[in-house]
């Protein structure tokens, strides 16, 4: 491993798939690294589609479930990588699996399956999500490189309940964390993680793509949005009942969602049932200038999750000035500060919602540019990609401490 | 002789659900018709001899010999028959290996009534009585009460079809109104309950637990079942200190659930098991305090039918058809849909009736059923609409 600052340091990063143009996250992240003379080699796992334009090489780790001829194939590769160019490293990952009661039977398959990793020489082996993690724990020892792992929403709070005890043997490592929020650190700590292993670093927007000026917007009819996967974690049910008891309250608005997903027929039904489905517009999944262009017509923006790990949306809402209600479920209360750059409601209280939304359709318009301003103002200060840029580079440049757990 | 009615029973899997199994039982064993199974055969299952099972095994050479007979049959003794449908088959971008293996079986069989048991189907099908066959489809649940209303290509499918159909078997009467928006005429509708078979004296109301009351729902996790309004219904009552167990019978593993337990803290108060034998489920339901479905849309839950027959008290919100069946108060409890917070009062409420009151309140619910949901009644009824179809 290179320990001297002057050398150029490797990180490997590991993530289900290449980053699309619109995933920021890592877009940035990565840019951000190669400009200060990181070299990034990205490990994904869909081989299909990839067409690479970030500036760094990407190896593809095989899944071995496809077909038994290509499985032969990669096996017998993946073989003969272990014996002839990766023995050492090979045989150590058997020997650490083996001693931390890994079947041998897993264990081989691991050695296989990890190849493309352990053929590359690393400072840093960085897990995009913790799910990734499984079966890999000890890839980055065998390679003799440092640890990290990122922890995003879903692998977070719903793996776990899923996948009972899924990082127990993450959890013993050496492992630095990042994750995008203090509630989720809280929750990492209280799996006895060390406190001093865990870095909060938020997703970061493009200012300069989100600033919308002066409203152009002037309509009695209070136009909302959501941007969100129509999925059940955004808690859209509980949003369409606020959105009725709004309605019972006399308010007239429209509700614009944009996003695809599984539970669309759900929320159609919702709205049907709850006679709103007038006043609700599906727009589907967009490109960024056409929410950029919705956000400029809308009035509120909503996210009412009942999971969330940050929401990228909901600072880019605020950066356009949009008065923002989010419901207090993971870092969404982070993300916004009740009463100061928006509105913090507790979830899954559909009446509450409907009566914050009144509360601030009422508000004085000088009580609405304050917040409007502030909200510009802490996103603009707090969560730009340059911040977030240097946040990773200061990540990588101390090691994993040597006390991992509490 | 009088010639016997020949009737085509598809859902597409033989063997199909617990009510569509029932019907085709019941219909066989009357002895006045012969009932054709097609479709795909999952399982091997044993009917009368008034049943002809002639589904295939979802297996590419089984089909393909499947297809080779009937094609062969169809091609040398009824041509005009193949051409006309291969025709048709053909302007509808439907000549599809896959289609005709679904449909030559039927051509050949040639029934005389189709009853297609899921709407949603109902564009493959309609050809049949261009053959002289009567199309008949069965309105049931999703199909007609939300997915032609989030799939506007569903929709204009069923408004194109629906003016069209021999006759509809509605499961209820609030199913029979949701259809009639597609096209359905009302006097080709046949509302026929769904039937038990029940031995005439109603079980007794027992409390089994009286220190933690016990509140059952059965059913797969389902969007539709309405369990997040339960799940938080229990978070009410859990805060009030009220001492209760609800179990979903079928809702393990579903990551919705489990994130709503451990999100509003009730792994202590609420149990997912997994899918459960018949038999267990209805020892659960009756060693229950109360059967809850919170569903937001049903036609009639079976399930309901089935823990009224055995003196189990129900709390069913007002979706679908569920208040043909359970009148608030009188056959069992009523709550609006969507409602946590009625759902959890009603259940402190049902925890403090008095024996006589939960005795009176199941005696009526068992009484309802005798009315219009026994087997008999159910096979009577579909077994005269056929017929005068």
């Amino acid at each position: 491993m290179n320990s001297q600052k002057n050398i150029i340091q490797t990180i490997g990063i590991v993530l289900p798939t290449l980053p699309g143009y619109s995933e920021t996250f890592f877009r940035n992240k990565i840019m951000g690294l190669v400009n200060k003379g990181y070299n990034v080699i990205l490990f994904v796992g869909k081989e299909e589609g990839i067409s690479n334009t970030l500036p760094c090489t990407v190896q593809i780790l095989k899944s071995f479930n496809s077909g038994f001829l290509k499985n032969s194939y990669h096996a017998l590769t993946a073989f003969f990588k272990a014996v002839l160019i990766n023995p050492r490293r090979s045989y150590k990952l058997l020997l650490l699996e083996r001693n931390n009661g890994v079947t041998m039977k897993r264990s081989l398959k691991n050695i296989l399956i990890n190849q493309p990793l352990l053929s590359e020489n690393l400072d840093w082996l960085h897990f995009g999500y913790a799910t990734l993690v499984v079966n890999r724990e000890y890839v980055s020892k065998a390679m003799d490189a440092q640890m990290a792992v990122s922890f995003r929403g879903f692998d977070m709070y719903l793996s776990p309940l899923k996948h009972n005890n899924c990082y127990e043997s993450l959890y013993k490592q050496p492992v630095k964390y990042h994750v995008l929020s203090d509630e989720m650190k809280r929750l990492l700590v209280s799996n006895n993680v060390a406190s001093s292993q865990i870095h909060v670093i938020s997703p970061a927007i493009d200012i300069k793509k989100f600033n919308r000026g002066d409203r152009i917007h002037n309509s009695s009819t209070l136009h909302i949005l959501t941007v969100a996967r129509l999925h059940w974690v955004k808690g859209l049910d509980y949003t369409l009942e606020a959105l009725y008891h709004l309605k019972k309250l006399g308010i007239p608005f429209k509700y614009t969602l944009i996003g695809s997903g599984e539970e669309r027929e759900r929320l159609i039904f919702s709205a049907y049932q709850l006679g709103i489905i007038d006043q609700i517009e599906l727009l589907g999944k967009q490109p960024h200038e056409m929410v950029k262009e919705v956000m400029m017509q809308a009035d509120i923006y909503m996210q009412y999750s009942i999971q969330e790990g940050f929401c990228n949306a909901v600072l880019e809402a605020q950066a356009m000035g949009l008065l923002t209600i989010v419901s207090d479920s993971g870092g969404l209360k982070e993300n916004v500060l009740d009463n100061e750059t928006g509105w913090v409601v507790a979830k899954r209280s559909p009446i509450l919602l409907a009566n914050k939304i009144k509360e601030v359709v009422d508000m004085p318009e000088i009580e609405k540019t304050k917040i409007r301003s502030q909200a510009k103002q802490r996103v603009s200060s707090q969560f730009n990609l340059k911040q977030q840029q240097e946040k990773f580079i200061e990540f990588y440049k101390q090691p994993v401490a040597k006390s991992k757990r509490l | 002789m009088k010639k016997r009615l020949k009737i085509a029973i598809y859902s597409g899997e033989i063997p199909s659900t617990t009510f569509i199994e029932r019907l085709i039982t019941g219909l066989s064993e009357t002895g006045l018709c012969d009932i054709f199974l097609f479709g795909i055969k999952a399982r091997r299952v044993t009917y009368s001899n008034k049943v002809r099972v002639l589904g295939y095994t979802n297996s590419k050479l089984h089909k393909a010999f499947y297809l080779l007979t009937y094609s062969l049959l169809l091609f040398f003794l009824r041509r005009n028959d193949k051409k006309k449908l291969d025709t048709l088959l053909l302007s509808q971008s439907k000549n599809t290996l896959n289609n005709k293996v679904k449909c030559y079986p039927v051509l050949w069989h040639k029934p005389d009534i189709f009853h297609l048991q899921w709407a949603k189907g109902i564009g493959d099908w309609i050809w049949v009585q261009e053959f002289g066959m009567k199309l008949v489809v069965s309105l049931r649940g999703a199909h007609i009460n939300y997915s032609p209303i989030a799939d506007k290509k569903l929709a204009s499918v069923y408004c194109r079809n629906f003016p069209k159909v021999d006759g509809f078997h509605a499961v209820s009467k609030a199913i029979a109104v949701e259809a009639q928006k597609y096209g359905a005429t009302q006097d080709k509708i046949k509302v026929v309950y769904s039937g038990l078979e029940l031995t005439g004296s109603k079980p007794d109301v027992v409390r089994k637990t009286p220190a933690v009351f016990q509140v059952l729902s059965v059913g797969r996790p389902h969007w539709k079942k309405g369990y997040t309004y339960a799940l938080d219904a229990c978070k009410l009552l859990k805060d009030q200190g009220f001492l209760f167990q609800y179990s979903i019978v079928g809702g393990c593993d579903d990551i919705e659930l489990l994130y709503h337990i451990h999100d509003l803290g009730l792994a202590d108060v609420v149990e997912l098991t997994d899918k459960l034998p018949n038999e267990r489920v209805m020892t659960r339901m009756q060693n229950t305090d109360l059967l809850l479905l919170p569903s937001v849309e049903e036609g009639v839950a079976n399930v309901v039918l089935e823990a009224m027959s055995l003196g189990t008290l129900i709390l069913t919100t007002d979706c679908g058809g569920m208040e043909e069946v359970i009148i608030d108060g009188i056959t069992g409890f009523v709550v609006p849909k969507r409602d946590s917070k009625l759902i959890a009062e009603t259940i402190t409420s049902i925890s403090k009736l008095s024996e006589n009151k939960r005795n009176y309140i199941a005696t009526n619910a068992y009484q309802k059923l005798l009315e219009q949901h026994t087997k008999s009644e159910m096979i009577t009824r579909m077994y005269d609409f056929y017929k005068h179809i």
